[in-house]
């Protein structure tokens, strides 16, 4: 329902035009408004489902560490280049995420970047970002 | 006819040429290795893949994608049978028979079962798929605008009424979906809208970023590595071939299958879920010995096997011959083949014979491929599934990101995966199911295009979605399947869909 109604909001300086000639604002405006009703049926639906405290987030930590990871990864990918994003975000996941032995992480980490890079640089000729050092 | 047997030989002239059979014999590798690991399905396989495509013509494009998709079912079972863990949601059945028989040392003989019901199947679906598909396109050609918003309105309704997930849920990701396929310039008007002043999203919001980040970073959020750590049983290649009942057991299953999953393949939905699900109940209702489903009946592994590789092929008729996605990854397939040119429809097969037919003759040598690669390879393959998924999924993650910029270029775009991954696990965690939002992303430029044609035509009446006989009956069709959808809904009956919802929320 939210979300419909920020498309009301953010479309209203959308041309609605006629019926004869819909503007751009038409579409997403009736598709709004049918989200908006949808939303409102699964609400008032809501209370057959189980209640918000019975879901399971046990693997929410999990997640969040994963998803955080992933963010500072793709900050820097642009920046920093795909050798050193990806092989930081591979030892990261391996070592903070899964607690895997640091060295064994390390190893795999560096084998795996190394070949995705010469598969999509040198293989595939699809250029990756590079970083101040060229790769 | 004749003229259907010489286009297809022309096919083959094109699937058969080296550069061609490497490409569909790599996606059938990638799709059986994408089909085994639980945690990454054909979608995200098929998404991450996308941009090694673009260096590629069409036709190898699409003959590598689609032979990830269909490999994909074929990859599946292998997991389900071995460890008891659906490699892909299609193989949720294959578990509970294939790894009663592999408990009871009988592992090569379902996976041989599961792998000739799958060749069977797909070849059943193929030989089908190229009668019907040109027929299909010529009626299709006679589509105006009305007929192709009536046609694209029955997709979504019926995408709503199979799902498993409740017809209003459906519907409000479809809406969401269409509401971000929205995003960026109007093709009629050429007014920006929604995209923040952002130049990335002035082209809208594409369909790989959403569909990765949905349907791979979601997955992994939802996959705690700890719960997919278990038993791989070795299978012998010397036990790999059924007893005698063990084949009279199955082949009725696998014909019933095959055709069951090619008619609900060409069903908008989770077709090749759905048909799995159908073909186990149908085998249970029919047997003679009903009592033996759950402990190891060959016909529970053939009948679901052959249903969902036909249902793959099933998928390819209203894709290619009406420019229909009845499923996300078959939107993913539109898109692929949009991005080479190529406009999948009725036009496709005059204006692209070398693609359309290419790419069917190619399929015929893929399931041949497939079954070389899951039979005698098939001991070569169980070691895959001995990597632990605490080193695999960080690896997906690296792809997820790689695949996703590779295709614009473009960082927002990777940043639009991430949130949706965050989003596609939000939506697991509260019954959503987000394939309709992918599908609703890709048909809304169309479903918006034809609308407002439609309107213009008729000087905005609605009346022209009615006058005109095949949008009336299509139209006729939503309502009949909404009347059903409430009237099961008010006499709150469990169906078959309640049971496949439950029988689905059983995966890992």
């Amino acid at each position: 329902m939210l979300i419909g109604l920020a498309v009301l909001a953010l479309g209203s300086d959308l041309p609605m035009g006629r019926l004869s000639m819909p503007g751009a604002g038409f579409v997403p405006t009736l598709v709004a408004v049918f989200t908006i009703l949808l939303g409102g049926l699964v609400v008032i639906g809501g209370r057959a489902s189980p209640p918000f405290s019975s879901l399971d987030w046990s693997d929410s930590r999990h997640a969040g560490t994963i998803v955080l990871t992933t963010a500072i990864g793709v900050t820097l990918y642009t920046v920093v280049g795909f050798v050193i994003t990806m092989g930081l975000l591979l030892l990261a996941l391996l070592v903070v995420a899964e607690r895997r032995n640091i060295v064994r992480a390390t190893v795999f980490s560096l084998v795996i970047v190394i070949l995705v890079f010469g598969l999509f640089d040198k293989l595939l000729k699809a250029p990756l970002p590079s970083g101040p050092l060229g790769f | 006819m004749e003229g259907t047997l010489d286009a297809l030989l022309h096919g083959f002239s094109i699937a058969l040429k080296p550069g061609n059979l490497w490409y569909a014999f790599l996606g059938c590798l990638v799709g059986t290795l994408v089909g085994m690991l639980p945690g990454i399905g054909p979608l995200s396989g098929i998404s991450i893949l996308l941009p090694v495509t673009f260096g590629l013509n069409a036709t190898q494009a699409v003959i590598m994608l689609a032979g990830i998709y269909y490999g994909s079912q074929y990859g599946g079972s292998t997991t389900s049978i071995l460890m008891r863990i659906p490699g892909e949601a299609a193989s949720v059945m294959t578990c509970i028979d294939g790894h009663a028989m592999a408990r009871k040392g009988r592992a090569g003989a379902a996976l041989c079962i599961a792998a000739v019901g799958s060749f069977i199947a797909g070849t059943f679906g193929i030989i089908v798929l190229t009668i019907v598909a040109p027929p299909l396109a010529t009626l299709a050609l006679r589509f105006g605008p009305p007929e192709y918003t009536a046609l694209l309105l029955v997709g979504l309704i019926f995408l709503a009424y199979m799902s498993s997930t409740s017809l209003v849920r459906t519907l409000l990701m479809a809406c969401v979906g269409l509401m971000l396929g929205m995003v960026g310039i109007d093709n009629l008007t050429g007014h920006f809208r929604f995209s923040f002043d952002l130049p990335a999203l002035g082209d809208g919001i594409g369909i790989v970023p959403v569909a990765v980040g949905l349907f791979g970073l979601g997955e992994i959020l939802s996959t705690p590595s700890a719960r997919l750590q278990g038993e791989v049983i070795r299978p012998r290649l010397r036990e790999l071939w059924p007893t005698r009942a063990e084949w009279r057991e199955a082949a009725l299953p696998i014909a019933r299958g095959s055709v069951l999953g090619f008619i609900i393949g060409i069903i908008p939905g989770s077709a090749h879920i759905i048909s799995s699900f159908l073909s186990y109940a149908l085998e249970k209702k029919v047997s003679k010995h009903p009592e033996q489903f759950g402990k190891g009946a060959a016909a529970g592994v053939a009948g679901p096997e052959s249903a969902n590789n036909a249902a793959s092929t099933g998928a390819f008729v209203p894709m290619l011959a009406l420019g229909l996605p009845t499923g996300p990854i078959t939107a993913v397939l539109i898109g692929a083949l949009m991005i080479h040119g190529v406009s999948a429809g009725p036009q496709l097969i005059d204006e692209h014979a070398s693609v359309f037919w290419g790419f069917v003759a190619s399929m015929y040598v893929g399931n041949l491929m497939l079954l070389a690669l899951n039979l005698p390879l098939v001991g070569l393959f169980a070691n895959v599934l001995r990597i632990p998924y605490s080193y695999l999924y960080p690896l997906i993650i690296m792809f997820c990101v790689v695949g996703v910029y590779e295709v614009n270029h473009s960082i927002v775009d990777v940043w639009i995966m991430l949130v949706m991954g965050v989003v596609g696990y939000g939506l697991r965690k509260f019954g959503f199911d987000p394939a309709p939002l992918v599908l609703g992303l890709v048909i809304a430029p169309l479903f918006e295009q034809s609308l407002r044609q439609s309107l213009i035509m008729s000087n905005g009446n609605y009346m022209i979605f009615l006058s005109r006989p095949i949008a009336a009956g299509l139209l006729a069709l939503c309502a009949v399947l909404l009347l059903l959808a409430a009237i099961s809904a008010i006499s709150a009956r469990r169906d078959w869909r309640g049971r496949l919802a439950e029988a689905t929320e059983e995966r890992p």
